[in-house]
Formats: C-alpha cells, sequence, structure tokens
C-alpha cells in the first residue's frame, strides 16, 4: 500500500513539474509593451477574428520594422465572440500590465469585458463592434470613458440597411427577422424606426435555428416584398436559402454581421444573387492597395472583413507609443483627443462619446456570382 | 399570439410539419428501439445522427468531387449518387452506432451497476463526439452541394410541394415499413422483441443477447443514418451542434408516441414536428425549442406511456 | 490497479489522531486554503488569467455548485442533468434586483437562495415520480427552458442581458472590487465551509440515510417506510439553493450576464466534477471539481478542448472506477445527536 502511495504522489509531482515547464509564461521584458485583440480567433466566427488580427499583425509588424524604443506585441484575447468568453477573457487582458489598448472584436463580448477594462483604464479602439448603446451616455452599456471606435455605429447603419433594402422597390413591405444576439437585437430596433410605416412584421429565429419554415410562412402571409435579416452570416445564408427555395422573390438584405466570403457559398449561387449588404468598412484593397499587397505577402491570404479596421486601429495606438505615451492613463488621454490619417487619407477624431467625428462611412455591398462586391457608398 | 399565420399558411406549415415529422421520426428509432431492449436512453443516438449527417456531405465532396457551388445533375447519376450518399450516411451511422454500444455500454450491462452509470457513460460518449467535430470543423457550418434541383411539383391547398420533402416523405415510409416488417418477421426481429420483453428469461432461453444488443443498435444507427441523409436533402447545411439541437426532440418524440415500439415513433415524430411548426408559427420561432421541452415534460406527467405505449412499468415510481 | 482507496487510507489516518491533532490538522488547512492566493508567484500561476480571479470562478463556484449537485446526484442518485437552471436563477435574482433595487449583495443573497429554492419545488413536484433516465431528460429539458425563457424575454434583458449589477458593499472593512479580487475569493470560500457543515450534518442524521437508501434501492426503501418523495424533495430543494448562491455571488462579482454563461454544458461540466471527484463523497467532490476546474486554466492547450476531456472523463470513469477518485464510504456513519462531529 506504502509504496503504491508513494509511487502514485511521485507520479503526481513529476507530471505536475512536466505541466509547469511546458506551459509555463517567460516573463516580460520591461521595454515590451503589448496591444491586445479581443475577438472571435477560433468558432464559427473565427473568419472575422482572422481577418482582423491579420491587420493587427500586420500593423505591429511594420512598425517594429522601423526599430523603434519600444517594441509593441499582440496579446491574443479569444472569445469566440460570445459574451461569456468576453467577460473572462476581458478579466485576462485588463490583468497583463503590459497591455496598453484593446481591439474588441463583437458588441456583445465588448459589453461584457466593459466592466474590467474601465476599471483598469484601458482605452479600447474598436474596429468592428457597432451596437449603438456602447457610445450613448445614457445606456446602461455605455462604455465612456474608454471605448472608441473606429468605424460608424448601427444608429447609422440601421437607416443605410433599411434605405439599401427598399432602393428601387414601389410600396415596399419589409419583414425583418433577428437571431437575437446583441448586436442583432440592436440594429433591428434602429432599422425598425428608420423603416417607418415600410415596416411590416417580424420574427426572432434564435442562432443555431435550423429550420426557418415558420418564418416563411408569416412573410408569405404578410406578403412581405423586402426581408431583411440582422443577425450573423451563419444562421443568414440557411435562411436565405429556404426563402428563395420556397419560391420567395423579393429582396433580400443585411447588415454587417454577415459579410462573410463563406455566404454566399452557405446560402447557394443562384439564391444569393442579388442579396444586398451594408457594412460601415471598406476592403483594405480599396482603402489601400499598396498596403492590401504587403498583406497578401505577408499572410498568403486576401484581406478580409475589418481588416482596414483592425490595421487602422492598431495603428492609432502605435501612433499614441510613438510620441512617447507609455502609460494607460496616458495613451487614453492621447487617443481621446487623436488627429489620424486613416488608410484611405481621411483624418480622423473622436467625439467625446467615443463616436468618430465627422461623417461615418456606411458602405453597400451585393452579391453577384457567388462573391460579394462593393456597391458605392450606402 | 398570432394565429393568423397560421390559418393563412396552414397547408404550408403542414405539409413542413409532416416532412420536418419524418426526420424525427427516422431519429427516434434509434432511441425507441434501444430503450425497449436495454431500458436505457441512448444518449449518443444524436450524435451518431450529427456524424451521418457530415458523412453524407463528405461523400459528395470528397468521393464524387462536387462542391458547394456545383450546379444540381439529373437522371441516373442522380439517382446513383444520392443512394451512394445514403449508404454512406447509413453505414456510418450504423457501425458508430455500433462501437458505442462496445465502447460505453457493453462492460456496464454485466455489472449490476445501476443506471445511473450508463446514463453519464453515454453522456459521455455524446459530449466526446460533439466535440471532436466541433474542434475539427472549428464550430464552422459545412454546407451540402445541391444535387436535387429544388423543384416545385405542385401546389395543393396553398402548399408548394417540393420534389426534395416528398422524396423524404416516401423514402421514409418505405424504411419504416421495411422496418416493422424486420422485427415482426424476422428471426432477429423474434429476439428482440423478447428481450424487450424479458431479459432475464430471453437469455436463458438461449438468445444470443449481444448479437441482438448489437443488431438493435445498428437497426437503430441505420434509421438515424437516413435520417440524416434526408435532413441534408432538405437543409443542406450541418454542424457539430446538429445532434444536441435535434436529438432532444426526436427523443421528446419517441417518448410522446410511445417508448419501446416503432408505430409510436411514427406518430410521436409526426406529431411532434407538426406541432413545433403550429406553434412556431402562432408564437414565433424563438420559443420553438421550448415547445418539444414542454410536451415532454408534460407527457411523463400526465400519459409517460404516450400515445401508443405499452405500460413500460419502469417509466413511473 | 485503479482500486487502491484514497478514501479509506485518508479515513484511517483520521480515525487514528485524537482530537487535538484533528483540529490542529482542520486549522492548518483551513489556513491554507486561505492563503492560496499566495501561491500566484509559484508555477502554479495561471497564464492568462490572475490565479486569484481564477480561485473565485472557476473554481470556487464549481466546487460550490459540485458540492450542491452532488447532494442530487451522489448521495440521493438522481440524475439532475438541468442543474445550471438553479445557478441562472440566483444570477439573475441577483442582476434583476442589483440593478433595480437598492438592496446590496448580502440582502439579495437570501432571496435568491428562495428564488431558487422554489425553483427547485416546482421542478421536484412536476419530475420527481418519474425514474432515472426520465428524470434526467427532463432535469434537461427544464435547464433548456430557463435558458430559451431569459432570452426571449426583454423584460430582463433578453440576449442582452443585465450589465451593471454591483458588487458585494464593504463589509468588516473588506472592500469588494476589482482591485480586491481576493476578497471574493475569501466570501466564497466562506460558503464552501458553511456548505460542508451543513452537509455533513444532514449526511449523519436521517436525511443523509433517506438519501442513501433511495439511492441504493428505491423501492426497497419505500417499502421499509422512508418517505422517499419527501426526502428526494429535500434533496432536490437543497441542491437548488446552493446552486442558486452560487449564482448570486457569480454575478455580483462579473457583473454582467446573459442566457449565454447558463447552458447544458454547464450542467455536464459540474456533473463531470461530481463523478470525476466521488460521488457522495464531499472531499471527494471538492477536489475533483478543483483539479477539472483548475487544470484548463493552467494548461492552455487543452482549454479549448475541456468539454472534450470531461467527456472522456465520464466515460472512463464510468468505465473503469465509477466511485470517483475518492469513493464514498461503503457504510455511511449513522450518527446520533450525541456523537455529531465533523
Amino acid at each position: 500500500m506504502n509504496k503504491k502511495i508513494k509511487a502514485s504522489a511521485a507520479l503526481v509531482a513529476a507530471s505536475a513539474l512536466a505541466f509547469g515547464a511546458l506551459a509555463s509564461t517567460p516573463a516580460s521584458a520591461a521595454t515590451i509593451l503589448k496591444i491586445a485583440y479581443q475577438g472571435p480567433l477560433t468558432g464559427p466566427e473565427a473568419q472575422t477574428g482572422t481577418d482582423s488580427i491579420r491587420g493587427v499583425k500586420l500593423a505591429l509588424k511594420l512598425y517594429n520594422a522601423k526599430k523603434p524604443a519600444v517594441k509593441v506585441e499582440v496579446f491574443e484575447g479569444d472569445d469566440q465572440g460570445d459574451e461569456a468568453q468576453g467577460g473572462t477573457v476581458g478579466a485576462g487582458i485588463a490583468a497583463d500590465p503590459a497591455v496598453i489598448g484593446v481591439l474588441t472584436a463583437y458588441s456583445g463580448a465588448t459589453i461584457a469585458a466593459l466592466p474590467s477594462y474601465k476599471a483598469a483604464g484601458i482605452v479600447i479602439v474598436s474596429p468592428s463592434a457597432t451596437r449603438a448603446s456602447l457610445t450613448d451616455p445614457t445606456s446602461p452599456s455605455y462604455g465612456g470613458p474608454v471605448f472608441h471606435r473606429i468605424i460608424s455605429n448601427d444608429d447609422l447603419q440601421g437607416p443605410a440597411l433599411a434605405r439599401v433594402a427598399t432602393n428601387g422597390v414601389k410600396d415596399p413591405t419589409v419583414f425583418v427577422v433577428n437571431d437575437q444576439s446583441s448586436y442583432s437585437t440592436g440594429l433591428t430596433d434602429v432599422v425598425k424606426k428608420a423603416l417607418g410605416t415600410a415596416f411590416e412584421s417580424e420574427d426572432a429565429a434564435a442562432k443555431g435555428t435550423n429550420d426557418f419554415s415558420a418564418t416563411i410562412a408569416k412573410i408569405k402571409k404578410t406578403k412581405s416584398n423586402v426581408v431583411i435579416y440582422t443577425g450573423y452570416y451563419a444562421d443568414g445564408a440557411k435562411f436565405l436559402k429556404q426563402l428563395r427555395d420556397k419560391g420567395y422573390k423579393g429582396i433580400y438584405a443585411a447588415g454587417d454581421g454577415v459579410l462573410n466570403s463563406q455566404f454566399p457559398k452557405l446560402a447557394g449561387k443562384k439564391q444569393s444573387e442579388g442579396a444586398r449588404l451594408t457594412a460601415p468598412t471598406v476592403p483594405l484593397e480599396v482603402a489601400d492597395p499598396k498596403t492590401a499587397a504587403a498583406f497578401k505577402k505577408e499572410f498568403g491570404a486576401d484581406p478580409g472583413v475589418y481588416t482596414t479596421e483592425a490595421f487602422d486601429a492598431t495603428r492609432i495606438l502605435l501612433q499614441a507609443i510613438s510620441a512617447g505615451k507609455t502609460t494607460r492613463a496616458e495613451i487614453l488621454a492621447y487617443v481621446k483627443t487623436i488627429k489620424f490619417k486613416n488608410s484611405a487619407g481621411v483624418t480622423l477624431s473622436f467625439k467625446e462619446n467615443g463616436d468618430l467625428l465627422g461623417s461615418g462611412l456606411m458602405n453597400q455591398f451585393v452579391v453577384k456570382k457567388g462573391a460579394i462586391k462593393l456597391n458605392g457608398k450606402a | 399570439m398570432d394565429f393568423s399565420v397560421l390559418t393563412d399558411q396552414f397547408a404550408s406549415l403542414t405539409f413542413d410539419g409532416i416532412a420536418l415529422g419524418f426526420i424525427y421520426v427516422l431519429i427516434a428509432l434509434g432511441y425507441t428501439m434501444v430503450y425497449g431492449v436495454l431500458r436505457l436512453i441512448n444518449f449518443a443516438n444524436s450524435e451518431v445522427f450529427m456524424l451521418g449527417s457530415f458523412a453524407t456531405i463528405l461523400v459528395s465532396t470528397k468521393i464524387f468531387n462536387y462542391t458547394i457551388e456545383s450546379d444540381s445533375i439529373t437522371g441516373f447519376k442522380l439517382v446513383y449518387t444520392m443512394l451512394a450518399m445514403l449508404l454512406g450516411s447509413m453505414i456510418v451511422s450504423g457501425l458508430v452506432s455500433v462501437l458505442i454500444e462496445i465502447v460505453a455500454y457493453r462492460r456496464l450491462r454485466s455489472r449490476t451497476s445501476n443506471r445511473l452509470t450508463s446514463l453519464i457513460s453515454a453522456i459521455g460518449v455524446s459530449i466526446v463526439l460533439a466535440e471532436s467535430v466541433r474542434i475539427a470543423t472549428s464550430s464552422a457550418p459545412m454546407g451540402a452541394p445541391r444535387l436535387l434541383d429544388k423543384a416545385i411539383l405542385a401546389t395543393v391547398w396553398g402548399a408548394d410541394i417540393r420534389i426534395d420533402t416528398l422524396l423524404v416523405i416516401i423514402f421514409a415510409i418505405m424504411l419504416l415499413i421495411t422496418l416493422d416488417l424486420f422485427v415482426n418477421k424476422s428471426r432477429l426481429g423474434k429476439g428482440i422483441r423478447a428481450v424487450s420483453m424479458d431479459y432475464d428469461t430471453s437469455r436463458l432461453m438461449g438468445i444470443n443477447i449481444n448479437k441482438v444488443i448489437s443488431t438493435t443498435f445498428l437497426i437503430g444507427g441505420l434509421g438515424t443514418g437516413a435520417a440524416a441523409f434526408f435532413y441534408i436533402t432538405v437543409y443542406e447545411m450541418t454542424r457539430f451542434s446538429i445532434g444536441f439541437e435535434l436529438g432532444l426532440a426526436a427523443f421528446t418524440a419517441a417518448v410522446l408516441g410511445g417508448i419501446g415500439n416503432i408505430r409510436g415513433a411514427f406518430a410521436g415524430g409526426i406529431a411532434l414536428g407538426l406541432i413545433e411548426m403550429y406553434s412556431s408559427a402562432v408564437f414565433g420561432t424563438q420559443w420553438k425549442s421550448i415547445t418539444a421541452f414542454v410536451i415532454l415534460v408534460l407527457v411523463l406527467l400526465f400519459k409517460p406511456n404516450g400515445i401508443f405505449g405499452e405500460s413500460l412499468q419502469q417509466a413511473r415510481v | 490497479m485503479l482500486n487502491f482507496n484514497l478514501r479509506d487510507w485518508g479515513a484511517g489516518l483520521w480515525e487514528k489522531a485524537n482530537k487535538w491533532q484533528r483540529n490542529v490538522f482542520a486549522l492548518a488547512v483551513i489556513a491554507g486554503v486561505f492563503a492560496l492566493p499566495l501561491l500566484e508567484k509559484t508555477f502554479f500561476n495561471t497564464p492568462s488569467t490572475p490565479f486569484v480571479m481564477i480561485l473565485f470562478y472557476p473554481i470556487g463556484i464549481y466546487v460550490v455548485m459540485a458540492l450542491g449537485l452532488n447532494v442530487v446526484v451522489g448521495k440521493s442518485g438522481m440524475l439532475d442533468l438541468g442543474y445550471v437552471a438553479f445557478y441562472a436563477v440566483g444570477a439573475y435574482t441577483a442582476g434583476i434586483l442589483g440593478t433595480r433595487t437598492s438592496l446590496n449583495i448580502w440582502e439579495i443573497l437570501p432571496i435568491g437562495i428562495a428564488f431558487a429554492m422554489l425553483s427547485g419545488a416546482i421542478l421536484g413536484a412536476s419530475v420527481l415520480r418519474l425514474r432515472g433516465d426520465y428524470l434526467a431528460i427532463v432535469t434537461l429539458g427544464f435547464g433548456e427552458i430557463i435558458r430559451i425563457t431569459a432570452l426571449n424575454s426583454s423584460a430582463i434583458g433578453g440576449a442582452n442581458g443585465i450589465t451593471n449589477i454591483p458588487n458585494p458593499p464593504t463589509t468588516f472593512g473588506l472592500k469588494f472590487d476589482l482591485d480586491n479580487q481576493v476578497h471574493f475569493y475569501w466570501a466564497i470560500l466562506i460558503m464552501i465551509i458553511i456548505l460542508i457543515v451543513a452537509i455533513r450534518i444532514l449526511s449523519v442524521r436521517r436525511p443523509g440515510r433517506a438519501w442513501e437508501s433511495i439511492r441504493q434501492d428505491e423501492d426497497v426503501a419505500e417499502l421499509m417506510g422512508v418517505n422517499t418523495y419527501k426526502y428526494k424533495m429535500w434533496a432536490f430543494v437543497f441542491g437548488a439553493a446552493v446552486g442558486g448562491a452560487a449564482g448570486v455571488l457569480f454575478a455580483s462579482k462579473a457583473m454582467f450576464i446573459s442566457p449565454n454563461m447558463f447552458t447544458y454544458n454547464t450542467s455536464i461540466l459540474v456533473l463531470a466534477f461530481v463523478v470525476f471527484g466521488g460521488m457522495g463523497n464531499i472531499w471527494g467532490v471538492i477536489l475533483g471539481a478543483t483539479l477539472l476546474a483548475y487544470l484548463p486554466e493552467r494548461i492552455r492547450f487543452i482549454s479549448d478542448a475541456r468539454l472534450l476531456i470531461f467527456g472522456l472523463v465520464l466515460i472512463i470513469m464510468m468505465n473503469l472506477r465509477p466511485d470517483g477518485l475518492l469513493p464514498r464510504k461503503k457504510r455511511e456513519k449513522i450518527g446520533t445527536k450525541k456523537a455529531v462531529k465533523l
């Protein structure tokens, strides 16, 4: 009996040491700062996260190549686009003293992580969180003073989506479908308001719904000629496919959650033809072809959704560091009053509540022959 | 609560409900047959379905090299491709089902252990399978190539009869009749029914228990695999979580119809498909998954034998 | 190979020690556990989140939940697959009352527990007449019903959840905020200690004996005159109370809750802790929960495969060592009122 105890104790101790050796983190050097990216690096939304974090890494690579006094690394915070994980990941990011700024991807996960960032005074420059309440001082999910975003919010996307969806339609009757996520319900509210009398009816289909027959039955009954989907691409594609297969001939429009190269494939080439999308993002190839080429060389892949914005958000933080700011408080103060030239050559600065000052950018896209194409401003 | 959609689109909802119901029926078979023989809820049957759905897609993309952008095909080519997909799905599901029995349940049968242990083991299997696929696919959905063009054949009372849903219904009925005949007429089928009725006496009478049980799992798996094929034909998409999403509903269908017999699975599946469709129309799609759970609770409380069930004396204390 | 009984070995040592040694040992253990955050400087530290936060969540919270579920599954033999529902009820009570009334968390705690107990009673009344497998499925359904209802009810936040849930107020001079994570940890330690005491007392008295007899053979227990329905209800409600308490504490620390945080996976996780640790054995469950909650945080590469590993744990444990790490005693101690010791 004794031998067995000793043997198992030894085994446990040995494996513990082995684990420790394998997984211990190296101590971070004093003159290395970190910029964190909190977003979906794995999981169903991983494509968005990957596209964005590559933008971050490219910006860091170009910056570090100039051999600056302070090197900057990336801190990868994977929240899978999920709120529950967003809270824990955010706490971890805030607790790392080397992190001086963070890019957050999804609105819901941002809200979950806000308490940690606010308490730690870390500046957020988000490339893709569009929920309007984040910059609304009267809302419980107000992100001030730390939250900033480098894109237009859903208060702008809602009306744009309503316009784009009903463009060219005489007597539009619009049916809106949301997926019960934080982002989707926020966008839906703004869209409905913008539609006014054109709004006919709505339905909610939780994320992961496989069968949309009941929703489609409602659409048929109300004889809606425009359908707007405010969720994410996987369900949006499923929904569109079933919609078309059941003989729906009207317009299908969706917001930036659906903007994903997989969308036309999953929905079907025939079914996705003519689908209209809005998004407050501009493809990197259009904004800055030179950087897009560098991106392709570095990663062997095309820039994707929100790459441009992630790239620019990182450069905002790097500009602060280059100006000699090294603490969180200094960088937060600097970003609040920054004048920054983005990839497209436009000079940006932020309002007190974290939104961009000046007119916001909103683009519209259309699916043609199985690919999403930019179709001008929305 | 909006009844107008229900009345306006009644025929359409009914047809869709029946089609969905048949898929539930076939998955429910996996649950009901195993329960009949082993008095065990085969938790992992939902993942058998999930794996079958991936197998269906992989047959068409890896063996026949179609992609999600391929055009649809017709004629003989269509027939043999779809048959291959159906067989692929059924074989994979059947094998997985038998393997699950050997890995997770067989050891626990011989012990005098309580049912809790087997149930937990079953849950473990379910988790392992679902998570493995989740990691392998990075939680991304997998789309299926559209081989069968979804032409609308006719419109009856306002309901569009599409060729794929019609095929599902026809094939499902044929499969059920075959299964019913097998269980009632064949020798092995008699063995299954004997073990269902009395495990210990069957053993004493010389019935090869292992063979019977493995066959039961195999048949359940084959049926579930067929369900997966039909599901892919209609919905053309799957992902790792689909087992959980549909499995519980299918189990509810089995209980609703009377767990332990095939006709029960049939009745319960169709009934559940219709109820889900109607309640989604009236209350909103966001309440769809709750419908199955609420029905389950109600049935178990008030009529645990289900519609067709014999008194499975173990159901209530 | 695996039939070395750690529990019996430990119990053997305990029996041989005298009262002095036992008390010193207990105090040393308690002091040590309170001082665990000091381990942050060693290789026990978790790379991505501060160690002291990990001690609270997931470790502390899951130990509490595992203890609660242990009473239901381990001691009474009822497989509850929807345990997360009670956790959710507690968390949402804290969320709603915390943001809409001026009550502080310590005042909300008993209310949250009461609501959780109420849900436990409702669920229990519905399902306790069912047998094992059916009970399992129905409780699973119940857990999902709670989650989906929360998701669909915009009155309690819907998909957006509830934000700005307040931290507990300063108590005994200890502040509870983001700078003082260790106080949250101590609070949950106190809760665990209270739980251990409560469960031990219940176990040696009639409820514990009733649970054991129900677990072993419900029909026989009924025939022998045990009011199985009443005691099953006790177990259920007790488990629910514990889950609710954990939920309240969690909400007040995370300050944000949403329906996605209360999924079926959490119920399975807690079940894995109980099964792995040793169904029915308090120390086993604590050990199992601590290990299984801690390891994915320490070893990041398994973090994504965490649920997969837990599934494997369930299969392996059930097949090879169904009694868990620290199996329950072969026979529960029969205690008289005089002889109740801890």
